[in-house]
């Protein structure tokens, strides 16, 4: 060999490079192995924050409930149960209810759980300082809404702890849903001691306390929440690992799932339907969810504080078209703001429902006419929606539509929580918008008071609006609340404040390999209710 | 061959230094950027960013506390993530991201070589014709097109490998196929012609009339020189790679770097882009002076040349 | 000339084949959105995911959009950035390469650093930077695929005017007294312009690629606007129930990628044959 031609460290140098680069895969460490036992979920993405009275998202809730527990539960068929709460009674007026805690119920690192921590978390809850944005969840507990705006300290909230057993809740009126709502991670408890000595890290995984069946093991972000049974919970849980993965694109989830790498999964894609009800007769789980799906008008800005412009945009929209030729997966058409599936509750639907199509159309043309907009100046608008298959499906619909009546729509889409960010920051023009929610109709009218706080992404305000609800918050008879919801209902419905499109229909795959998953209206699915087949 | 060395780093240096200057006034005064005020920030991410950036000083303050935060390491908070900063959401896909990239170029490389290896021997035959056809057909077909029909075949119809996430190495075969088979067409190209071009040379003629037997004519006298026009390919190949990492961690669902540049820019996470850009930067100047080493050891003349 | 051409196109069927199917996507483009009945916006809500039929050729997308309208209309898109991002990556590397060419010596190293540092990075990723901050109009982006393209142009021209400048006839041009652009005019460009051609025939189907995998992630041509790489995105989605969705659009890019890439390599050999006979 020419000695000219190549260095004498050319060849050593060569084999060394080759040798390392066909090693390299094996040499670099990273991620955990999945392993046997796991129960691995796919999640609807990734959490923003484990924190409970921080959260916003329903994939949040999703683990929370396995992470903590509340005074009131689900059970496996999604009914409301005692949680850390054995026993309750509420005064005659209704606005003093008191809780009897469980006997010997104890954080995950040992330290027993006591009544005062329940008031510790209410305080935490609305104080200022922790800028819940649902904190308005427990705005009827007495001074919570001065609380939470600075006003008072949060010792004035009313609630209290007569003993370490006993929690008394005191309401500024009466509330009859209120079990139903301690159901949310609002009113889960955290742990004083943990985040007196940890701050803002206190949900980091090395310093993680909680009080549910399962406690937070790892956290790796865009890849998974891997948790562990905990073992001072008061029950025993069957399955003692869980990994939560972000899985945002259905078809991933579809495909991942086949491949048995996860064992449940929350969608998938629409056209594989029949074939899937073919194929896994008895892994498909079709649920109808207790939800609305709709359309918010950022009220704030023109031309859509004009309530011409946003009659228009309704009466262009075919909520029918959307569910039975566009979505065709068992999702129900919503006439109303308030769902129907709601009990003991009569929704007031869209004026303009029944009427002929192409009427509508020309009523919609008219409309815009008369604000200002026609050929020659067309209305122009960004319609902003979640990122994912149905997303897009529905809101490009939407904007074919809406061409129908001469309006120029573009999209914007953006993941999951950044969507719900900026429609809490009142950053756009026209959103798509999703609730899922509680068995009462006040849930989802609440949503267009003007004093709720940022959930009221369109910031809707109506003073005869907001006192009609304030009036119906008053009535302790539900019959009576319901009334008087009904009638705000009707009220507002001429504002178009909102555009209600469809209800959500769940479709899930769940591996034959776990059992105890049961159906129910609000896909709650604590992983302490489920065991392996075998 | 010092001097070399420590001119291109000195060079890789400055550049490196120069990217993150530019990226960081880019993002200080692009019109509708993050700082510009029009857009609403959540109050808790503006208050990280506030306590980050000290955003009331003058500009060239900010540089510099930039830098020095630059400097030990500290990439800044996340414009949508609360509780984790850009430094941890980097720490956790790096490692993926190194290994699909590895693993891709391990594939490229191999494919590449041989291909363009056998084909350039013999150019203009039967199985040259076949092989740069194949090959061409690879850049015809994309990742974007590639990558989720290889999950369709291999991994949902055929169950031969997992249909997303990185749990183990088995995990990264499809993708660093999906990846590397592109950037494989283009070495393959290269070296033929390397091969082909080299065979000519009077040196090479010398050697087999000396009455070497060919496979050590091959390894030993062409593909050296053969070699120099793949290695001034090969930093643009990091590129194309680290572009095509972006689109074949969505698809196969790889948690790593690459995903996070998309969905920053998809989300408008800016901080979180530019950690990216600047690690990009880091490891494609890192390879790029690799490569010129390579490049110094192969070829005399440039370390004759250039000392 | 011509019989050079001539002896190009026979030079193998597959340069026929190629020309023939560029020049059939070429007409797709211009005049399949007209000829349609449909246009690339309407949706028929009762066609939705449907495969091809008579009333639809290619098929319709997830809202029933008829996708060989949509196609067709990624096919236009596709040779405007390539129109656009090669008149820029010209006007840019054209000028850069010949005055480094001519310049010589400090001036030349300097360029030619310029060109070397910029060439190593992701173009792609860079033009997704610039997206992201300064907003999603098309045209930005066509422009700044040109301006990620450039360099091997002026790499090219670069050497052909060092090349050429020493060239003793040039050398005589000079003697007698022509102005500098007079002999760029009458004899460097002519020159160059064979070169010039081939670089342009296969930057064309890279700028179309970057495009679409800009388009693909999301972050390039918006709705109601489509490319093929918005289509294959779609189409991917919908891949095993609808494959048309996927097939019509990454079928349509392949052709023309292989197309462009077949007809400048041929050309590329070509014209290294034609220099050492000459």
């Amino acid at each position: 060999m020419s000695q000219t031609l190549l260095s004498k460290w050319t060849r050593p140098a060569l084999v060394g490079f080759l040798g390392l680069l066909l090693l390299s895969p094996f040499l670099l460490p990273y991620t955990v192995n999945a392993k046997e036992g796991v129960l691995t979920i796919g999640n609807a993405g990734e959490p923003q924050t484990l924190d409970p009275h921080r959260y916003n998202l329903r994939l949040e809730e999703t683990l929370l409930n396995d992470l903590f527990l509340g005074l009131t539960t689900f059970n496996a068929a999604g009914e409301i149960v005692p949680g850390a709460a054995q026993s309750w009674q509420t005064s005659e007026d209704g606005l003093t209810w008191t809780f009897k805690l469980r006997d010997n119920l104890k954080w995950s690192d040992g330290q027993p759980l006591t009544a005062a921590d329940f008031v510790y978390a209410s305080q935490r809850l609305q104080d200022p300082a922790t800028a819940a944005s649902l904190a308005y969840f427990m705005y009827m507990v007495k001074n919570a809404p001065e609380v939470n705006r600075g006003e008072l300290p949060v010792s004035a909230l009313g609630v209290s702890a007569p003993d370490a057993q006993t929690f008394v809740i005191e309401l500024s009126q009466p509330y009859p849903y209120l079990l139903e709502r301690l159901l949310y991670p609002t009113a889960f408890p955290v742990p004083q001691h943990v985040i007196e000595r940890h701050g803002d890290d206190w949900v980091k995984p090395a310093n993680w306390v909680s009080n549910g069946a399962y406690t937070l093991a790892d956290w790796q972000p865009q890849a998974f929440v891997a948790m562990q049974a905990n073992p001072h919970f008061y029950e025993p849980v069957s399955i003692q690992n869980v990994r939560y993965l972000p899985v945002v694109n259905e078809q991933s989830a579809y495909n991942r799932y086949r491949n048995e790498e996860l064992h449940v999964i929350g969608s998938f894609p629409v056209g594989e339907l029949e074939r899937v009800k073919t194929n896994y007769p008895n892994e498909l789980h079709l649920s109808d969810l207790l939800s609305m799906m709709y359309l918010v008008f950022n009220t704030e800005k023109a031309p859509f504080n004009d309530s011409r412009v946003r009659q228009a945009l309704s009466l262009a929209i075919d909520q029918d078209i959307l569910t039975d030729k566009v979505l065709r997966s068992g999702n129900k058409p919503a006439y109303s703001f308030v769902p129907d599936l709601i009990a003991d509750y009569q929704t007031t639907p869209l004026p303009h429902v029944g009427k002929d199509r192409a009427e509508r159309l020309q009523q919609a043309r008219e409309l815009l006419d008369s604000a200002g907009y026609n050929n020659p100046n067309p209305l122009k608008i960004t319609l902003r929606h979640v990122s994912g298959v149905e997303g897009k499906k529905v809101n490009l619909a939407i904007t074919g539509m809406w061409r129908q009546i001469g309006v120029v729509a573009n999209l914007q889409q953006a993941e999951l929580r950044n969507h719900f960010a900026d429609l809490r920051q009142g950053d756009f023009d026209v959103a798509w918008a999703g609730w899922v929610g509680e068995n009462n109709a006040e849930h989802y009218l609440t949503l267009l008071q003007s004093d709720i706080g940022n959930v009221n992404y369109g910031r809707f305000a109506d003073a005869r609006f907001d006192d009609m609800i304030k009036t119906a918050q008053q009535l302790s008879s539900a019959i009576q609340r319901n009334q008087q919801l009904a009638a705000a209902e009707a009220y507002v419905v001429d504002a178009y404040a909102v555009v209600p499109l469809y209800t959500v229909s769940v479709r899930r795959l769940v591996s034959q390999k776990v059992s105890g998953w049961q159906n129910n209206l609000r896909d709650v699915h604590q992983i302490r209710y489920l065991s392996w087949s075998d | 061959m010092t001097r070399y060395i420590l001119k291109r780093l000195l060079f890789a240096l400055v550049t490196l230094f120069v990217i993150i200057t530019v990226v960081f006034f880019l993002l200080r005064l692009a019109p509708g950027g993050p700082f510009d005020g029009e857009r609403r920030l959540p109050p808790e991410i503006e208050a990280n960013l506030k306590a980050a950036y000290n955003l009331d000083a003058p500009l060239l303050l900010q540089y510099g506390r930039f830098m020095v935060n630059l400097a030990q390491g500290d990439l800044g908070p996340s414009f949508t993530q609360k509780d984790f900063d850009v430094n941890a959401l980097i720490r956790a896909g790096l490692p993926v991201s190194l290994m699909l990239g590895l693993g891709a170029l391990v594939c490229a490389l191999l494919l590449g070589l041989s291909i363009g290896i056998v084909a350039g021997l013999k150019p203009g035959g039967l199985l040259d014709t076949l092989l740069m056809a194949v090959s061409n057909l690879n850049i015809a077909v994309p990742t974007i097109v590639a990558a989720p029909l290889m999950v369709l075949l291999f991994s949902v119809t055929l169950s031969w490998f997992p249909g997303g996430g990185a749990d183990t190495w088995w995990h990264f075969v499809l993708p660093a196929l999906a990846l590397g088979l592109p950037l494989s067409a283009e070495i393959a190209r290269i070296m033929r012609g390397g091969i082909a071009e080299t065979s000519l040379e009077p040196f090479v003629k010398t050697a087999k009339a000396k009455g070497l037997k060919s496979p050590r004519i091959v390894f030993l006298h062409l593909l050296p020189a053969a070699s120099i026009p793949l290695l001034s390919f090969l930093g643009p190949a990091m590129a194309g790679l680290l572009t095509g990492s972006v689109v074949a961690e969505q698809i196969f669902d790889l948690p790593g770097i690459g995903r996070y540049y998309v969905q920053g820019a998809l989300n408008r996470d800016y901080t979180l882009v530019m950690g990216v850009t600047i690690v990009y930067s880091f490891a494609i100047l890192s390879f790029n002076l690799l490569v010129d080493v390579a490049y110094g050891l192969i070829d005399p003349r440039i370390r004759v040349a250039q000392t | 000339m011509k019989r050079s051409s001539e002896q190009f196109f026979k030079s193998s069927p597959l340069v026929i084949v190629a020309a023939a199917l560029l020049l059939l996507m070429i007409t797709g483009a211009v005049l399949g959105p007209v000829l349609s009945p449909w246009d690339g916006e309407a949706m028929d809500f009762e066609a939705l995911e449907a495969p091809p039929s008579l009333s639809h050729w290619f098929g319709t997308d997830l809202v029933g959009r008829d996708l060989f309208v949509r196609t067709m209309q990624g096919a236009r898109v596709s040779f405007l950035v390539a129109f656009i991002a090669v008149t820029v990556s010209l006007a840019i590397g054209i000028p850069w390469g010949a005055a480094a060419g001519l310049a010589g010596g400090r001036v030349d190293q300097l360029m030619m650093r310029i060109v070397d540092g910029l060439y190593c990075l992701p173009g792609i990723l860079i033009v997704i930077l610039l997206v992201v901050l300064f907003g999603r109009n098309p045209y930005l982006l066509f422009a700044a695929l040109g301006a990620i393209s450039w360099l091997t142009i002026a790499r090219i021209v670069r050497g052909q005017t060092l090349r050429l400048r020493n060239a003793p006839f040039i050398e005589a041009a000079r003697a007698m007294g022509l102005s500098t652009p007079y002999i760029l005019r009458k004899h460097v460009i002519p020159n160059v312009i064979g070169p010039v051609i081939v670089y342009t025939t296969l930057a064309i189907p890279a700028v179309i690629l970057a495009e679409s995998f800009i388009s693909f992630l999301g972050l390039g041509i918006a709705e109601p606007q489509t490319s093929w790489g918005v289509l294959v995105s779609d189409g991917t989605a919908a891949m095993e129930s609808s494959p048309w969705m996927l097939l019509f659009p990454a079928l349509c890019l392949g052709i023309t990628v292989w197309s462009f890439n077949t007809l400048g390599d041929r050309l590329r050999d070509h014209l290294d044959r034609r220099e050492h006979i000459n």
